[in-house]
């Protein structure tokens, strides 16, 4: 059933619903580690003054608050911040974007980073889940990644957190060159003793301009071989969904209700506000950037400019076809008509000739009134966006 | 001016490449004050740029000289004569425009396959022959050897030897001497009918047509009309004259001279080499003999790769056909390929001219499918049909006879190397005619061969088999039937028409299992598993499988991220578009040659 474009786009309901999340980014770290390109600057606290001040400018341009459901404070490491610091961020951040009943405020924290006395800052302020960026327990590991904590650090400030009220997010990684199954399972098994209510699982992503890349590029670095990256991340799901975890989006894992609602925001199209050097919001259909680099970003707003750095006006269909993409990245798929109520079109007008194929080949399946990829279709879905985006 | 014939000398110089035929001529060009030695282009003749880039001679040229010998002056015309196997047809026109030919040979290299097969086609042309030998200044010259390897093959009498070395200017004048006192003058009648012999062309796009003629019996000025008998065509003539080596024009031509003519003929499809141009009307003079169209003797297919460009392929080929119409091309389609073009050349070295001009001259990105020879099948009806591509032949029961083009091949080499050769040929099917000792070292051998199996790769065997020192030449001497097969290639089940070769029933499964195996690392891994296979019939005789890939997922995907995961993700199937899709397979275009593969162990 392939309806054309004129046909569908009746019932679209056309009135962009407002923002309810927010996303500030914190640009701080102590060091950058070798494969991460994330908008930061490493070793500046003498900034933070500065950066506190600007964030607090750029907010003003709201005019008004903004009541949300979820926010995530995200970097950089937020937990860089000395406590006053911190509690500078979050009084600001709430002042602009008072939280509704309910809503999920998560930050994200370095495992090294977390005191007794941070942690009361937080809870003070609302901050309700904390995603701590554990990546690994294993000492070579967390060496090559150039992390500065290690598995005891970890287990008592999750620990730590869990106490005093925090809903605890881990992050893991995997796919690092010359890492082990076993090492793998171990991260694993080791995360799920800290009961977390939330886990990520990332494959070591090679990004062009980090020291990785150029390390790679000089053949210094080999990266794991393809057929064991997809052993660990198969891993992965086994053992975390087995351990009772749900398994709701490509690198994420849950326990029931503590799916995280801020990234579904994102995931489901939804409209969401944000400020911070490199942040990208996305209100009224147009997404915007601002500039990556943070001084830059400092230098503009406290001059009154605006730190937008560039944007696009999200059409009709691209907006429904990357919704498509999101959407199928989430494990339990999407179900038709309400996609097509939402968006306007109909997934198969979308997915074309390509879906059908994908369907065949048992990439995709239709479960009742849900299209999801299957286990094979997640391993290799890289290469089915693809068919369904313009550029 | 009129000149008489016998102040008129015509000739050609026949040589294997390298053997310094270019050189030569530019020191005849100099030492007969033809052009200052500053003007000289290095390699005069030689003027188009991918014959400099492949340091051959493809296209006949031609030049006038002035000599003086005991007193008289003489007008020398030499006329260029292409080297390779694909012209042997235009050799032959520019062989019947002269009277004598310098047989050139390489000191130290001897004499080479392409000397004897140009020497015996010059003699059969009944030319007078000036046997010389090159490169005397060469430290490892060993002129006496050579000497007698030229006796040994071709007869050459020892005594009539010239020696010089072009590089160092040795021997020139007496080479010059020579050709006056040794070279016949041309026997034409001047007050005869007009009676020219058409050996090249080449088109100016201002000018039109550029017609090269010898006239072998009486003359033209401007003015006159004229009539190319083949095309049945009359034309005035706007402007003749020489090629010093410029253009120059004069005011009349006449028997035994070589000019241009230019009659404002807007193609070249008017102009074909071995015509004759004579007067209008039915009192003209008669057709010189052995005029035929050449026939192409190798098919590809050419399409552009996004589909997009076929007009603007369509545009670049008949500009390049404008210039050099001995390659045809008419549309054709294929179910994986799209809208493109089948495309005749003389040879292979034609194709791959044609191509590289192509490339050069229009900015379409083109995929090849993989040349294959005219074939003929006999059918149970009666009828002959040619054959240009697989896709043609018909059903195995309709077919009464299967027949291929046969060519004899000379092959020269170190004697050493003899049984590697030999088994080169016996493997493809080849029939020994002789073999024959040139002197101690070296030996020539002659087979028949099917073409099929000379286009693929004899060539790039051979040099390997003898070190680089083997050479070989090729004349087509007929069809005749063999046991040949159409092999499909079938991608996840689908038959890819451009794929389908025509072999040897004998070789199919060989070859099959080589074409798919090529395929197989040609061809990505996809999302899902890839199934390669060789058939003949509803037969499959090969099978190999690219796996499905294992892993390709982006993990992290956060709010800034969104757009730039979504450019990333549509640029790469961006790129996939252009390769060719068949069935959801993503086929490389370089992959449509794979079907070049034999499979021979010694690869
Ligand atoms: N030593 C030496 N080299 C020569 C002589 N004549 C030509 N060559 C070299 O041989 C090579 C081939 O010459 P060329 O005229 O291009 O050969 P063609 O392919 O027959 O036209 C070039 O490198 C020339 O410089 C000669 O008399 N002596
Ligand atoms: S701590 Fe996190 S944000 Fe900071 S440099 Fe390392 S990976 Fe990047």
């Amino acid at each position: 059933m392939i309806r054309g474009e004129a046909e569908v786009r009746r019932n679209s309901d056309a009135q962009p619903a407002a923002a309810r999340s927010a996303y500030i980014h914190v640009p701080f770290c102590r060091h950058r580690c070798g494969y991460c390109n994330f908008t930061l600057i490493a070793n500046r606290g003498d900034l933070v003054g500065n950066y506190l001040r600007a964030l607090e400018q750029e907010l003003s341009w709201l005019e008004s608050p903004r009541t949300i459901d979820t926010l995530f404070i995200g970097g950089g490491t937020p937990t860089q911040l000395e406590p006053a610091e911190l509690a500078r961020l979050l009084e600001i951040v709430s002042r602009w974007f008072p939280a509704a009943a309910g809503a999920e405020i998560s930050l994200e924290a370095n495992p090294s980073d977390i005191s007794s006395e941070k942690l009361r800052v937080l809870r003070d302020q609302g901050v309700n889940r904390l995603s701590l960026g554990v990546q690994s327990f294993d000492a070579a590991k967390l060496k090559f990644l150039e992390r500065d904590h290690d598995a005891r650090i970890v287990r008592r400030n999750a620990q730590r957190a869990l106490e005093s009220g925090f809903i605890l997010a881990i992050d893991l990684i995997f796919g690092v060159p010359e890492e082990t199954p076993s090492i793998w399972r171990r991260d694993l098994e080791a995360a799920l003793q800290l009961q977390p209510q939330h886990l990520s699982t990332y494959g070591l992503t090679w990004e062009k301009g980090t020291s990785f890349w150029s390390r790679r590029m000089r053949g210094e670095l080999i990266p794991m071989g393809e057929e064991a990256e997809a052993s660990c991340y198969e891993l992965a799901i086994d053992q975390l969904v087995e351990a009772g975890l749900q398994h709701y989006e490509v690198s994420n894992f849950a326990r029931p209700t503590f799916a995280c609602r801020h990234n579904q925001a994102y995931w489901n199209g939804r409209p969401y506000f944000a400020a911070g050097p490199g942040a990208t919001r996305f209100v009224g259909g147009r997404r915007e950037t601002n500039h990556r680099s943070v001084t830059t970003y400092l230098h503009r707003v406290l001059a009154g400019h605006s730190p937008a750095f560039e944007s696009e006006q999200l059409g009709a269909e691209d907006a429904a076809r990357e919704r498509m993409v999101f959407g199928l990245r989430q494990i339990e798929g999407i179900e038709r008509h309400r996609f097509h109520l939402e968006t306007g079109f109909s997934l198969e007008y979308l997915g074309g000739a390509a879906l059908e194929t994908f369907v065949a080949h048992r990439l995709l399946q239709w479960q009742e009134q849900y299209l999801r990829l299957t286990r094979a279709g997640l391993l290799v879905s890289d290469s089915i966006w693809g068919h369904f985006l313009r550029r | 001016m009129t000149i008489d014939c016998k102040h008129i000398r015509n000739f050609c110089i026949i040589a294997h490449i390298d053997h310094g035929k270019s050189t030569l001529a530019d020191r005849l060009i100099e030492a007969t004050g033809t052009v200052q030695k500053r003007e000289l282009k290095e390699q005069m003749l030689d003027d188009m740029e991918l014959e400099r880039q492949r340091g051959i001679t493809i296209k006949a040229r031609a030049v006038r000289m002035e000599y003086e010998c005991q007193g008289e002056t003489y007008e020398l015309n030499l006329i260029d004569t292409p080297g390779h196997v694909d012209f042997h047809y235009e050799v032959s026109r520019s062989l019947m425009c002269c009277e004598g030919a310098l047989l050139l040979v390489d000191a130290f290299q001897g004499v080479e396959a392409q000397t004897v097969a140009n020497a015996f086609a010059a003699m059969d042309a009944r030319l007078t022959i000036l046997p010389v030998i090159n490169k005397i200044d060469l430290k490892h010259a060993r002129v006496d050897e050579v000497t007698a390897e030229m006796e040994h093959t071709l007869a050459i009498d020892p005594g009539e030897v010239l020696k010089v070395s072009a590089k160092a200017g040795l021997g020139v004048r007496e080479l010059l001497d020579a050709i006056v006192q040794r070279v016949p003058a041309p026997t034409g009648d001047p007050e005869a009918t007009l009676q020219a012999m058409v050996f090249d062309s080449h088109y100016d796009d201002y000018r039109g047509a550029i017609i090269y003629v010898r006239l072998m019996n009486g003359k033209v000025e401007k003015g006159d009309k004229i009539r190319l008998i083949s095309t049945a065509t009359t034309h005035e003539v706007l402007e003749l004259g020489q090629f010093v080596p410029h253009q120059r024009p004069c005011d009349s031509l006449q028997a035994g001279q070589v000019g241009y003519l230019i009659c404002n003929i807007k193609s070249l499809d008017l102009v074909n080499v071995g015509d004759t141009v004579t007067i209008p009307g039915d009192r003209g003079a008669a057709a010189l003999s052995g005029f035929k169209i050449p026939k192409r003797m190798v098919y590809c297919g050419l399409y552009p790769s996004d589909g997009q460009d076929f007009e603007e392929l369509r545009d670049a080929l008949e500009k390049l056909h404008i210039n050099d119409p001995s390659f045809e091309f008419e549309p054709e389609t294929s179910e994986a390929l799209g809208f493109g073009f089948r495309c005749g050349f003389l040879g292979l070295l034609h194709m791959e001219i044609v191509q590289q001009r192509l490339e050069q001259e229009s900015d379409v990105d083109l995929v090849q499918t993989a040349p294959n020879v005219t074939y003929e099948v006999l059918t149970r009806e009666g009828r002959l049909m040619e054959i240009h591509r697989p896709q043609e032949v018909p059903d195995s029961g309709a077919i009464e006879e299967f027949r291929q083009p046969i060519v004899r091949v000379s092959l020269i080499m170190p004697s050493e190397s003899i049984g590697t050769v030999m088994k080169l040929c016996n493997d493809r099917r080849g029939v020994q005619q002789s073999i024959e000792h040139l002197s101690p070292t070296r030996a020539m051998l002659v087979y028949d061969l099917p073409l099929a199996e000379v286009i693929y790769d004899l060539h790039d065997k051979l040099k390997s088999a003898t070190r680089g020192y083997g050479t070989m030449d090729y004349d087509l001497i007929g069809y005749s039937p063999a046991d040949l097969v159409r092999m499909d290639i079938l991608v996840n089940g689908n038959r890819v028409d451009a794929l389908s070769i025509i072999c040897d029933r004998r070789d199919a499964d060989r070859r099959g299992r080589a074409i798919v195996k090529k395929l197989k690392s040609e061809i990505e891994r996809h999302m899902f598993e890839v199934a390669v296979q060789a058939a003949i019939g509803s037969r499959i005789i090969a099978r190999e499988t690219v796996p499905a890939m294992r892993k390709n997922v982006t993990a992290k995907c956060y709010g800034g991220d969104i757009t730039r995961k979504r450019k990333l993700w549509a640029k790469q199937r961006e790129g996939k578009k252009r390769m060719k899709s068949i069935g959801q397979v993503d086929i490389p275009q370089k992959a449509f040659l794979a079907v070049l593969e034999t499979g021979d162990e010694k690869a």
